[in-house]
């Protein structure tokens, strides 16, 4: 008689988070920005950061995708800790993370066209299969700026230079976007327009999402969940029901209730 | 007494910048060296940086250099003269040109044009986040733009030095021809006669020195400005100083290496 063969169930493989920030500390000088600070972010979830000015979410970004080095604290991005890659594995990671900056950081000496076209050619992976010209039109096409192709960045107005911006972000179509400030300084009418773009967006390639604002109807709109950061740490977290309906003084305060 | 405090503390404030300046430049250089011998290497963008640099500096440089040659001669000629050493006139000329003014003035034009526009430019994309924007793209800024700029003035101001020294040449001729009617075979004969090795080559290769120099001091103020547009501006100018006082020095050193050789 046979010996019964054992049978091996395989492991569950349990898919990590995007982002995982646990105990995150940064200082500047003697100003503590963030003291212990603990964040989980799922795939697919779009998190908004909320905060007063200077508080310490543009740090708390630029420490997930690297060009700000924590002082403390773990953090994880799609199950890689962050500070324990060298150069190379940093650049492979941040392929995979889009980033909107406030001011959309557009190389000012770049057409619009070269500036999309930037991240494609310097695409290590070399997974671009797709000609670079109709990858550049169908992302200015994903934000209503196809004729905007040949123009310089100071040809542009804010609202078109955050939609390019946004557009370079996710030329790569990255798994996590991170975003800062899409609609600070612009009109009513063009941040609802970034608003509904992000969204648009977000549905089409299902990114994981972080958006730093203080635009309380984006992140109406678009948070699955809330972080309020205060005093260095994620103070008070939720949907933004549960957020306009806290008690507590400074969120109150916030939301101008 | 009060005033003796304020020189005492202008003065430490001033060495403490000094020294604070010179270790930002050790730091900058070791960084430049190790991430330029790295692969991938930026062969495009260097290219890209020298014709930025060298090809759109030569119609500058081209007209100084023929001004400077030309006035050289015209400026000599009655003292030469008067010595009964007219006959010298395209030795001196040459010699001077070769060994001192073309190296020297190009370098010097160089850190104003180049050296200005590198810290300008960099110190504009670090306060509008472009090297951060670099940067999560996947490219490593210090490399793509740092590494970059300064192998392409290390290679070009030589190149523009040999160019400018053969302006120069051309315009001590034609200093030479407005007041004596001199045979242009019979010139630069004369020219090529007075120099040697010992004058060409000490005086090429400081030029890479001065090359790296402008390159190095230009970005690293302009990589390390901060303050907005105020600290770029400074960053700029700062820059222009320290590559032209850096210029002068090491020509200085490479004069006193060459003299204790013997080849002067």
């Amino acid at each position: 008689m046979m010996d019964a063969i054992p049978h091996i169930v395989p492991e569950r493989q349990v898919e990590p988070p995007a982002i995982e920030i646990s105990h995150l500390q940064k200082a500047f000088g003697s100003k503590v920005v963030l003291s212990d600070f603990n964040l989980t972010i799922n795939n697919g979830e779009t998190v908004v950061v909320m905060g007063k000015s200077g508080i310490g979410k543009t740090i708390l970004i630029k420490c997930i995708i690297g060009l700000i080095k924590p002082d403390g604290g773990k953090m994880l991005v799609f199950g890689k800790d962050i500070s324990k890659l060298d150069h190379r594995e940093l650049d492979d990671l941040r392929m995979r993370i889009g980033f909107v900056f406030q001011s959309s950081a557009l190389y000012d000496s770049m057409t619009v066209r070269e500036n999309l076209e930037f991240p494609l050619r310097r695409d290590r992976r070399k997974r671009i299969t797709e000609n670079i010209d109709d990858l550049v039109r169908e992302a200015l096409r994903n934000v209503g700026l196809e004729n905007a192709i040949d123009l310089m960045p100071s040809e542009l107005s804010g609202g078109m230079r955050k939609r390019i911006g946004i557009a370079r972000g996710l030329i790569l179509k990255p798994e996590i976007v991170l975003y800062d400030e899409p609609t600070t300084g612009l009109d009513p009418i063009t941040s609802e327009e970034i608003t509904q773009l992000i969204l648009s967006l977000q549905q089409k390639y299902k990114t994981t999402s972080i958006i730093i604002t203080h635009d309380v109807d984006l992140a109406r709109e678009a948070a699955n969940r809330i972080v309020f950061l205060a005093k260095g740490v994620a103070y008070v977290q939720g949907t933004y029901d549960e957020l306009i309906h806290n008690e507590d003084p400074e969120i109150k305060h916030f939301f101008k209730r | 007494m009060a005033t003796e405090q304020n020189t005492k503390t202008v003065f430490s404030k001033g060495l403490d910048e000094f020294f604070s300046g010179m270790a930002e430049l050790a730091q900058f250089s070791v960084n430049v060296f190790r991430e330029g011998i790295r692969p991938p290497y930026e062969f495009k963008e260097v290219m890209n940086q020298c014709y930025e640099i060298g090809i759109k500096s030569f119609v500058l440089v081209g007209v100084t250099a023929f001004i400077l040659g030309l006035v050289l001669v015209m400026q000599s000629r009655p003292t030469m003269i008067e010595f009964g050493a007219g006959s010298y006139l395209p030795a001196m000329s040459s010699i001077s040109i070769v060994r001192e003014i073309g190296p020297l003035v190009t370098a010097l034009i160089c850190a104003g044009k180049i050296g200005s526009g590198i810290s300008a430019e960099l110190g504009s994309m670090k306060v509008t986040e472009q090297i951060d924007a670099m940067e999560v793209s996947g490219t490593n800024p210090f490399k793509y733009l740092v590494a970059t700029r300064i192998l392409a003035t290390t290679l070009m101001i030589p190149i523009l030095t040999v160019y400018a020294d053969f302006i120069s040449l051309i315009g001590a001729f034609t200093g030479s021809n407005i007041k004596d009617d001199v045979n242009v075979r019979f010139y630069f004969n004369r020219v090529f006669e007075a120099l040697h090795y010992t004058d060409v080559i000490p005086s090429f290769t400081k030029t890479f020195f001065f090359g790296f120099t402008i390159g190095l001091v230009g970005c690293t103020k302009g990589y390390n400005s901060k303050k907005g547009t105020e600290g770029v501006g400074k960053a700029a100018n700062i820059s222009v100083v320290v590559s032209m006082v850096g210029v002068i020095i090491i020509d200085m050193v490479v004069t006193q290496i060459t003299s204790m050789l013997g080849y002067l």
